[in-house]
């Protein structure tokens, strides 16, 4: 009986699935963004090592430095190197993102399954759900969270992650749903594999692909909305830094140092960009009609 | 059509009536007594018991929370929004005061931004140019990764900073200096337009390839007709539809917009006042805003689905066999 239904396995390989890393890196635009997300993920974990500066080496005799070779990105208010800043806030940001990205993943393709299997009135309502809360502006939604939740790290994540979840649990039901329509599955049902095998091993492997690229974009959708909060100064609140409270620091000196919030601001449209374009080729490369 | 536009209608209202409650249930979970701000607010030290529990009863939060709700929607059927809890101004002058600089903005670059998309997709669909259309996509993908903030900084940089072409800060009533009230608004109008102007463009833009590869296209083109006459009068009006989706879309969640474009070019709009009574954790105005919010959305989605059966026939018919 084992056998028969491990015989039955239609999980993509590893060598096929190496094959679509592959497909994804001709593209240009998919290598150059991967290349991106790669050096921002290095810069931000290995900041202590590849930063020019100390964490919290004050100058004061260059506040406000323009950008200079020995300070690319200039200096702050006290004088600490900005690129130096811009390393160590990407560990914020980075880290903020991607367990916000986790979060909604996981609740959402939960939300998402469950609603597929159950077709009938518990899907109804899961849908509505989401589909009330995907009504909202995000930005919007966001700040009054921050309102309910407070502004620390943990209800950051925690608020990106309520934010993305519905969205991500709509693309799970889909996804899902296609799948129960497949044959592989009607298959792995008549032999009378168990519900959590057939979930495990034939499904989840079959729709993570696709939740693979939406989680990019997710990534993306979260450093976005976590500068902006940050920005209007209900973020990411000092003495932690990210990319957003750089920039909200910046901002305030615009009109005389209009460097300072130039880079970081570069950085997030760089970071957003790339997960953005990542995700939309991963997309491609996986929807055979539009490859 | 007079059942579809019923049945329409009516889902309208049940959204109207479960967002209320959602966003109730909402702003009372916020921690932070906003009593306690308000009466220390007003003596400058901590605040008595006794005094608490007056301004409990004066804004009626010792009250059970059906009766908060039933006493709140009350309010709003007969146009009262409760008053401040910070400024204990009423919720309806504070948003009518700031309502002026969001709609300026709201409307100017909604022109901007169609002005900027529209043109570009029949251009591009016309001329069928490689060079233009990898312009474009690198355009969509750009606009729609850039916060809102990186665009303004970069404009006030550039016309504000550099070539002091432009005012870059604050407001003017239209009524009181029209022209002033345009330069004011040409920047801040710019920066979300863009935000605007780039999924239109994508959208539109695949829109567009998917109708042209339609059997009637090549009829159209086969029979002789110029590319521009194809695109303008068989191509275009096929493809808007889901372009106006998206538009109804973005127009639903312009509010959301405005918040970090306002705030880039200190705009004392709604945007800036949703900032501001987070902040004062001033949840009667946050309700309020947040509920005009969420009617902005379910209107703008009901007029575009009520446009559809207007341009679209076949929607119609098969909108009204639905609601039967």
């Amino acid at each position: 009986m084992t056998s028969v239904a491990a015989s039955l396995d239609v999980v993509v390989s590893p060598r096929r699935r190496a094959e679509g890393l592959v497909r994804l890196l001709r593209r240009p635009a998919a290598a150059v963004s991967f290349v991106v997300v790669s050096a921002l993920v290095f810069g931000s974990v290995a900041a202590p090592l590849v930063a020019p500066y100390p964490k919290n080496q004050f100058d004061v005799n260059h506040l406000f430095g323009p950008p200079t070779l020995a300070h690319p990105f200039g200096t702050d208010e006290l004088g600490r190197d900005l690129l130096t800043r811009v390393l160590y806030g990407g560990r914020t940001s980075l880290e903020i993102a991607a367990l916000a990205t986790a979060l909604a993943m996981a609740v959402g393709a939960v939300w998402g399954f469950t609603a597929a299997f159950h077709r009938g009135w518990l899907d109804e309502l899961l849908m509505r759900i989401a589909d009330l809360t995907l009504g909202m502006p995000v930005i919007l939604l966001g700040l009054v969270l921050v309102a309910a939740f407070g502004s620390s790290t943990k209800s950051i994540i925690l608020i990106l992650g309520i934010l993305f979840t519905p969205a991500t649990a709509r693309l799970a039901r889909s996804s899902l749903l296609a799948e129960l329509e497949t044959d592989y599955y009607l298959a792995a049902v008549s032999v009378g594999a168990p519900p959590w095998r057939i979930i495990l091993k034939e499904l989840l492997p079959n729709t993570t692909p696709v939740l693979l690229a939406r989680a990019s974009i997710v990534a993306a959708d979260a450093i976005f909305v976590e500068a902006s909060l940050s920005f209007v100064g209900l973020g990411v609140q000092p003495p932690a830094a990210s990319w957003g409270t750089l920039l909200e620091r910046g901002y305030s000196v615009l009109y005389s140092s209009y460097w300072y919030p130039i880079f970081p601001g570069i950085v997030i449209l760089v970071a957003v960009l790339a997960l953005n374009t990542l995700g939309d080729n991963l997309q491609r490369v996986l929807d055979p009609a539009r490859r | 059509m007079g059942s579809y536009v019923l049945k329409r209608v009516a889902v309208s209202i049940a959204l109207l009536i479960i967002s209320s409650i959602l966003i109730f249930c909402l702003m009372r979970v916020i921690p932070g007594d906003p009593t306690i701000t308000k009466v220390a607010g007003a003596s400058g030290n901590a605040a008595s018991v006794r005094a608490l529990r007056a301004v409990r009863h004066e804004l009626g939060l010792d009250q059970s929370l059906p009766a908060q709700y039933v006493h709140w929607v009350g309010g709003i059927l007969r146009g009262d929004f409760g008053e401040s809890y910070y400024s204990q101004f009423p919720v309806t002058k504070l948003i009518s005061q700031r309502i002026g600089a969001t709609l300026e903005l709201a409307v100017l670059s909604l022109i901007i931004g169609v002005l900027m998309a529209v043109p570009a997709a029949v251009i591009s669909a016309i001329w069928r140019n490689r060079a233009f259309d990898a312009l474009l996509s690198a355009f969509t993908a750009i606009g729609m990764a850039t916060p809102a903030f990186v665009t303004g900084i970069v404009l006030i940089v550039v016309f504000g900073v550099k070539l002091n072409l432009l005012p870059t800060q604050g407001y003017v009533s239209i009524t009181h200096h029209p022209i002033e009230s345009l330069k004011t608004a040409v920047l801040p109008s710019i920066t979300l337009a863009i935000a605007i102007a780039a999924p239109l463009l994508r959208i539109l833009d695949a829109s567009l390839d998917d109708v042209a590869s339609a059997p009637y296209i090549r009829t159209a083109a086969g029979k002789g007709l110029l590319r521009r006459q194809v695109v303008m009068r068989h191509l275009l009006p096929n493809a808007t539809i889901p372009a106006l989706t998206m538009l109804g879309v973005i127009i639903g969640s312009l509010l959301g917009g405005t918040v970090i474009v306002e705030y880039v070019f200190a705009r004392p709009g709604l945007g800036t006042l949703v900032v501001d009574s987070v902040f004062k954790r001033d949840y009667a105005v946050l309700q309020t805003l947040v509920l005009l919010a969420a009617a902005t959305f379910i209107l703008s989605s009901l007029a575009i689905d009520l446009l559809y059966g207007v341009i679209d026939p076949r929607l119609r018919v098969r909108g009204s066999e639905a609601a039967r």
